[in-house]
């Protein structure tokens, strides 16, 4: 499939009293055409910010892309100036933030919210506009559209505005939607609904999806690809089967051990010990490794590269090296790999490391 | 799961209305009876605006209620009156709330908020023994006694969370209403926290409310569940069989709903979509025991209609 963004070695760090913290040390993905990826990590491991920085919404000072590029449509973004990323920006790269509450403005009717950026980017009328918000509206499945339109946001409950900030998000067709924890704060009936609406879109309109939460369940439903973040760094990437019934490395594990299924019936669950590191002073090696109940000698000298799992599969964890020692993951985790086996969804057979 | 079949808290007709303007009530919590048993997990789950946080508060009585009573241990807690009384009742039952930036004191050091309960309550009776007990709970709930001299501040969400804990805990309860005690905190912190929780229960015998609307982690903590649209509890049986027996079509759509880890699964989800109006509106619905322990409310004819659903399973 044909490659819509390439990000290479992107590091973003923030100038504080404190110091520089490193929130982004390294990250390389690419997006595909019509894909979802979901981007999945606790708070701080810069899921938000590695985004933010696609679409440039990196507040300058105090943060800044010190080194890597962000290749989309021949240009790379991280040094397009302020000017000429507003053209991309809202129209081939536009995002849905978490807080439906917080991210619209309340002293502007919706309609006029919607319009803007087609007016901007698609150079139309008002009148054109104002069709195609109504347009747009009942796209999202909002009822009485014509009406809603002169309405503020005050007056729409938290589902109906989620509706409101995708239905901006989309106005101008963009080529890249990034979705930053879109259904956090809405009820599981109300998410489900959003989930259903930005697939069936997405089928519509074959826009590719960047889609961050820390929700698994959310994942498994909505991407084909996942990247999974911690310390500022993808430590591993893959199909969304890959992820869930072969994961490699012990954060993954931890990921998937923490969370109940339906189904799970052991005394306790598998809890990650301890908390994320201070990205003021990042530790030395493997950023995990203070955590890892697996970690080796070298995770606290050196810090492991992406090893290849398959050609879509990669993680990056000392454990994959071939001198490292077999290790078995948790039961938990071992009863997903069963599954997998059964299904045969994807290859990874041992002795395939690189 | 070892509960014994003693009633530790009853409610029963429980209302709770607001007045939003002169003729306008939102009706919060409209008519709710359940019971909690002795050393057990209660789950309360819903959408937001069902009212359970609500109920919860009301049965602490943060907020009196309007109608209906609620009994600890045989006595009634809304008639109290006496401050006494009162004081012997608020040692027993304690709340662990859902935001743990909100629901600490910035300007109080650790010490000072965990043992405030010490001080109302005359626990301690020298400064040692009072400091001693709070690096007691500190290090039970898996933090230092140094940090009994640091601020609420200092620390991160899952940290203050098991400060929270600490504080419910310092006055020996027997019952904790934890609402929506995770819903704040990461995946990975989580799990600590639920972990926590279900070990204290062991230690100290505690019974619990959990409030929640994550549900498959209330599942995995509750040994019983109750589901609740918009004040009223709809359903209400063993976790277990809620989740394989679902009746009530609110429950349905709510099952349905929840996103799994599991792609496969995933894939494969059919999900259903809850209409009020498809209910026999002939009668008003009753609360219903349909198997021993399952509770559903609905009509007669609903009634026996759910009857036969059960038994062709």
């Amino acid at each position: 499939m044909e490659k819509i963004l390439e990000v290479n070695d992107l590091h973003i760090s923030f100038d504080t009293y404190g110091g520089e913290v490193k929130a982004v040390r390294g990250v390389t993905f690419d997006l595909k055409k019509g894909e979802t990826l979901a981007i999945v990590g606790e708070s701080g491991s810069g899921k938000s910010v590695t985004t933010r920085a696609l679409a440039r919404l990196i507040p300058s000072p105090p943060g800044r892309i010190k080194q890597g590029e962000i290749l989309f449509d021949g240009k790379d973004l991280a040094k397009l100036k302020e000017k000429e990323m507003q053209q991309i920006r809202g129209k081939d790269i536009s995002t849905i933030f978490q807080d439906p509450m917080t991210s619209l403005n309340p002293t502007m009717k919706i309609g006029n919210q919607i319009m803007e950026g087609l007016i901007k980017h698609q150079k139309m009328s008002r009148a054109q506009a104002k069709s195609r918000a109504i347009e747009l509206l009942e796209l999202v499945g909002l009822p009485n559209p014509t009406e809603r339109i002169n309405q503020y946001p005050h007056q729409f409950s938290g589902g109906q505005r989620q509706r409101v900030v995708i239905a901006i998000a989309l106005a101008c067709n963009p080529k890249i939607l990034i979705a930053d924890e879109p259904t956090t704060a809405l009820d599981v009936t109300i998410q489900a609904q959003i989930l259903e609406l930005m697939k069936d879109i997405q089928k519509k309109t074959e826009s590719s999806i960047i889609f961050i939460t820390h929700d698994l369940g959310v994942v498994a439903n909505v991407a084909d690809r996942v990247a999974v973040m911690y310390a500022g760094k993808i430590v591993e990437i893959g199909t969304v089967d890959e992820i869930f019934y072969n994961p490699k490395h012990p954060y993954t594990w931890g990921l998937l051990g923490s969370m109940p299924t339906l189904d799970s019936t052991e005394d306790s669950l598998i809890a990650i010990p301890g908390s994320p590191p201070d990205m003021l002073k990042p530790p030395k090696g493997d950023a995990f490794a203070p955590r890892n109940e697996y970690a080796l000698e070298i995770d606290k000298e050196m810090e492991p590269p992406m090893f290849k799992v398959s050609d879509t599969h990669y993680a990056a964890t000392w454990l994959l090296h071939e001198y490292a020692p077999d290790i078995e993951p948790p039961e938990a985790v071992k009863r997903r790999m069963k599954g997998f086996a059964q299904t045969g969804a994807g290859e990874s057979k041992e002795g395939e490391r690189p | 799961m070892t509960v014994t079949q003693e009633k530790l808290l009853e409610v029963s007709n429980l209302k709770q209305y607001f007045k939003t303007g002169r003729h306008s009530v939102v009706k919060a919590i409209d008519g709710i009876s359940f019971d909690i048993y002795k050393g057990e997990t209660f789950g309360l789950v819903g959408e937001s605006g069902c009212g359970k946080s609500t109920t919860g508060r009301t049965i602490i009585r943060l907020y009196d209620a309007t109608d209906g009573n609620v009994k600890f241990k045989g006595e009634d807690v809304h008639g109290k009156k006496n401050s006494q009384d009162l004081k012997k009742f608020n040692q027993k039952m304690q709340m662990i709330f859902q935001d743990p930036y909100a629901s600490l004191n910035p300007r109080m050091t650790v010490m000072d908020i965990i043992a405030e309960g010490l001080d109302v309550h005359g626990l301690s009776k020298t400064p040692q023994e009072r400091k001693q007990r709070v690096e007691e709970l500190l290090e039970r709930v898996g933090l230092n006694k140094e940090h009994a001299n640091r601020y609420p501040h200092e620390f991160s969400g899952g940290q203050r969370q098991r400060i929270g804990i600490a504080r419910a805990l310092a006055v020996d309860p027997e019952f904790i209403i934890a609402d929506e005690p995770i819903s704040a905190l990461d995946v990975s912190i989580q799990a600590q926290v639920v972990n926590l929780l279900k070990e204290l229960q062991e230690d100290h015998g505690l019974t619990y409310l959990f409030i929640a609307h994550d549900l498959s982690m209330v599942k995995y903590i509750s040994d019983r569940i109750g589901v609740m649209y918009f004040g009223k509890l709809v359903e209400l049986a063993d976790s277990d069989e809620l989740y394989k027996n679902p009746l009530h079509p609110y429950t349905k759509s709510l099952l349905s709903a929840i996103p799994l880890p599991d792609p496969d699964y995933e894939r494969n989800r059919q999900r259903v979509e809850y209409d009020p109006s498809q209910h026999d509106t002939s009668e008003e619905p009753e609360f219903r025991e349909i198997t021993p322990g399952h509770w559903v409310s609905c009509t007669s004819k609903e009634f026996e209609a759910y009857k036969q659903e059960l038994n062709k399973n």
